[in-house]
């Protein structure tokens, strides 16, 4: 296996930038590496240079790995127009529009998604893969792609990243990991928490606890840090500024800052680069 | 005591008048009280779960039983009442009098019981759905009072007796109709100072500076548990229902044995617990299970419910996962909650959030966007008007202003360092004269002529500061010390009155025309506040100033939006309280429709 993939507790837990951290991270090691997200829910979307629409967030992330987005980096976007309608790109093309009365199929497009997913996989040493917002969202797993889909489809190892910053980040945990389907469980190997303010060694106790209760292994805890990237989805908060330069130059410097200050904190993103290796 | 035994006799010839909405001072305790015994015919009863001995200096102790309910519920003057009658007793046979007392304390009271809304997360939803649930019992007729044991805010305000407690619990006091919440309600205040250290209040007053592990480590398991358990057993005796709410998740393992905000609480008043998750920020499923399933069995079986609060569109899509939620939890899933559309006061101010904007009304009015601002509650009933309120960080934000409030602080010194070194000082002072300014509570200190802090009591060094200038006044912290009461007050320039209350370490020294005089039965003489009519420069130590009508309209008139008066007739609120009343009821509406009431009541204890 050469690919991880980033899941969430919720919505705006800092997948999509703890994902381009970890693209960022691997790529200054000279690793050939390219991030993907399954199906990606966003109004926020970016064109490629091939004319293919896809989610800003992978923008970022294939800047983050020195790379050109394309359109594979994300296969389905859906957008919503309002009253329960979406838009649905399929590989950076409109393919329908979706609603209460008209369902998309749901297999031909997850299929078209993992075609994708395995000409990256084909093409890069490393894929780095988000989910999209929790994975456990019990009325949607059925229909899932991002998450379990992907699980499923291509056994892809996985992370979990948790924001600590509104509380109850252990309970969020291990909810999630009681939640995830039995067959695609032992595929969560591991969990990081975000956007931690303060001294860390409080919460040793607790991780401790969550990591003998799921097996799962803790890979840090990454500091708060305000720092300025594409907001994928409105429900995030912004914060930081950025500078004067060449916006990719600024962002990708951004990482840099994440990622230094994430190792400093002890945060092991060597160990979840060994962890994809495995 | 002659006097007293009077008015009783005059109360029995009178029998039962229910509410007497004549009285100047009705409803003296809460919404639907019965008046028939202002003054009681079983004083003194001496028993302690309805009042207490007070010291007066003098040999013998008074019986004080002012914050008694007891007496004023109908069922309890539906009984003693005829039973007086029946038994020809005279208000001064008190042996006779207390037989029917005792009948009716065996016979009709309970101590209350307690049930408690806890959180998967902060801003889960606690406070509001603590609040729409005590609204929904006043509608059904049960006396209910909130408590939170432990509220960490810079939002507070001031009880009838000069005790400070959080916001929330005021506001939760009045959704349940309550017209003088105490201190009981919110025994622990802590308010975070800006750096590492929180002022901790108890009971109303200042207790000590803690930090973190001396919180934890000295205060929790020292005075804290002891101080949850008597004021919530002081609310058990005299209130149908105490309506708890927890602080954050309940599940923070870590910290678990030292938290006495949520389950040791929950323990301490024997309450059974539901749980609220917000469902906006998604995996809420996750959220709720893992909470319920990281207590330890014998606090996990208080829970008794799960709500899922706050869902954006159709709450029937939810339905399928809650469902299956229950079943995982072995729990009912008791309420699909929609988002409601309320304007009620916000815990954590909007400021914090990173909003730059609220409103798009005509007329621009920039709030200083203090680091440590505190009681941004004051601010509320500006957005009822035709305001667009731009949380000012810049200069620029200053000058394109049409009017500018400076609110209170927690820090009035590193606020106001904060003040000059962004340059906001400076365009302040270059504002003066040409829009309406004024200054509340700290803000109004900054606007002085100096700010003296010679003993580092506010800042963390010793030093005195050269103000706005604004006023004259000269500001000074000396004392670690703080004043905390109610005022009512009138203009005196005769446009009406305010109401409201002051929380201020530091005093100042007046040099300008006040703003108010004093009306407080008792403080005939006192003036508060200062003003510049000509200059159109405000300020006060008042917070809730622009509740009320009269200053608000009277700021707000002074207010040109580019250079022009703005248009008439908007339709604005005029009593900030009433409207905030109707927003608990719509609230409390949104909630009712929501929740299995059927569920919700079985929790209470209600087989309807």
């Amino acid at each position: 296996m050469k690919s991880i993939l980033f899941l969430g507790t919720s919505s705006g837990a800092g997948k999509t930038t703890l994902d381009a951290a970890f693209c960022r991270y691997l790529a200054r090691q000279g690793i050939k590496v390219a991030p993907f997200k399954g199906s990606n829910l966003s109004l926020n979307s970016y064109v490629t240079l091939g004319g293919e629409e896809i989610g800003m967030g992978q923008a970022f992330q294939a800047w983050a790995s020195g790379l050109e987005p394309t359109g594979d980096m994300n296969p389905v976007l859906l957008k919503p127009a309002g009253n329960g309608r979406m838009q649905v790109i399929l590989r950076g093309k409109p393919y329908m529009d979706i609603d209460r009365n008209n369902a998309m199929d749901r297999e031909t497009v997850m299929q078209k998604a993992c075609e994708s997913y395995d000409k990256l996989v084909e093409e890069f040493d490393a894929v780095v893969c988000e989910g999209s917002g929790s994975p456990v969202e019990l009325n949607l797993i059925k229909t899932d792609m991002a998450n379990v889909g992907m699980m499923r489809a291509r056994n892809v190892t996985s992370i979990l990243v948790a924001d600590i910053e509104r509380g109850g980040v252990f309970a969020a945990i291990y909810g999630t990991w009681l939640l995830l389907p039995e067959d695609v469980r032992p595929l969560m190997k591991g969990f990081v928490i975000n956007r931690f303010r303060g001294d860390a060694s409080i919460l040793g106790d607790g991780i401790e606890k969550i990591e003998k209760l799921t097996g799962m292994r803790c890979f840090g805890v990454v500091p708060y840090e305000t720092l300025k990237f594409p907001e994928e989805d409105s429900m995030s908060e912004v914060g930081g500024a950025l500078g004067n330069g060449d916006i990719h130059e600024e962002l990708v410097k951004n990482l840099d800052r994440l990622i230094d200050s994430a190792i400093e904190a002890g945060v092991d993103l060597q160990g979840i680069y060994e962890l994809m290796l495995e | 005591m002659k006097c007293i035994k009077k008015k009783v006799a005059e109360e029995l010839e009178a029998g039962n008048i229910r509410m007497n909405h004549s009285c100047p001072y009705h409803p003296s305790h809460f919404v639907g009280q019965n008046c028939t015994f202002c003054y009681c015919p079983f004083y003194p009863c001496e028993d302690p779960r309805f009042g207490h001995f007070i010291e007066t200096g003098r040999p013998d102790k008074v019986w004080s039983c002012e914050e008694c309910l007891f007496i004023h519920r109908h069922f309890l003057v539906e009984f003693a009442l005829p039973k007086i009658k029946e038994r020809r007793l005279q208000p001064d046979d008190h042996e006779g009098m207390m037989e029917i007392f005792h009948e009716a304390v065996e016979k009709l009271w309970r101590p209350g019981k307690a049930i408690m809304v806890v959180g998967a997360t902060s801003d889960a939803g606690k406070s509001m759905t603590v609040a729409a649930l005590g609204r929904i019992m006043l509608r059904k007729g049960y006396l209910c009072a909130p408590f939170k044991s432990q509220n960490m805010s810079l939002n507070s305000r001031v009880t009838a007796k000069g005790h400070e407690i959080a916001m929330v619990q005021m506001l939760q006091a009045q959704a349940m109709g309550l017209t003088t919440p105490d201190y009981h309600m919110n025994p622990i205040l802590l308010k975070p100072k800006g750096n590492t250290e929180s002022q901790v209040m108890v009971e109303g007053k200042p207790f000590g500076d803690y930090d973190v592990p001396g919180y934890y480590n000295d205060f929790v398991p020292g005075p804290g548990k002891e101080i949850v358990k008597r004021n919530v057993d002081y609310l058990k005796n005299r209130y149908d229902y105490v309506i708890m709410e927890g602080a954050g998740s309940p599940a923070e393992i870590n910290i678990y044995d030292k938290d006495i905000a949520n389950m040791r609480a929950a323990e301490l008043a024997d309450a059974d617990c539901i749980l609220v998750v917000n469902v906006e920020w998604g995996g809420s499923f996750a959220y709720a299970i893992g909470t319920v399933e990281l207590l330890p069995p014998e606090d996990r079986k208080r829970i008794k419910g799960i709500i899922l609060n706050n869902v954006r569109g159709d709450p029937e899509k939810m339905r399928e996962g809650a469902d299956e939620l229950a079943r995982r939890c072995g729990l009912p899933v008791m309420g699909i909650i929609p988002h409601a559309d309320v304007q009620l006061p916000q815990e954590d101010s909007e400021a914090f959030r990173g909003v730059k904007t609220k409103g798009n009304g005509s007329m621009r009015i920039a709030v200083v966007k203090l680091p440590r601002i505190a009681n941004f509650t004051d601010l509320d009933p500006l957005y009822t008007e035709d305001t667009t309120i731009v949380f000012a960080d810049c200069p620029e934000d200053i000058t394109t202003a049409d009017a500018i409030v400076i609110p209170g602080t927690k820090n009035t010194v590193d606020d106001y360092k904060w003040l000059v070194s962004t340059g906001i000082a400076d365009a302040i002072k270059s504002m003066k004269g040409k829009v309406p300014i004024l200054g509340i509570c700290g803000g109004y200190q900054m606007m002085g002529a100096e700010i003296r802090d010679p003993k580092g009591i506010e800042g963390k060094v010793p030093g005195n500061y050269k103000g706005l200038g604004l006023f004259n006044n000269i500001s000074y912290f000396e004392e670690y010390d703080k004043r905390i009461i109610r005022d009512k007050a009138e203009l005196v320039t005769g446009e009406g009155e305010v109401e409201g209350y002051e929380i201020h370490m530091g005093m100042s020294d007046v040099k300008e025309k006040p703003l108010f005089n004093i009306t407080n039965f008792g403080r005939k003489g006192e003036v508060e506040g200062s003003f510049r009519e000509d200059e159109m420069i405000y300020g006060t130590y008042i917070h809730g100033v622009l509740d009320k009508p009269a200053f608000r309209k009277k700021f707000l008139s002074l207010v040109k939006v580019r250079g022009e008066k703005p248009a008439e007739g908007m339709q604005t609120v005029d009593d900030y309280d009433k409207f905030v009343d109707q927003n608990l009821d719509k609230l409390a509406d949104v909630f009712e429709k929501g929740l299995d009431m059927k569920a919700f009541m079985k929790i209470m204890g209600v087989e309807e």
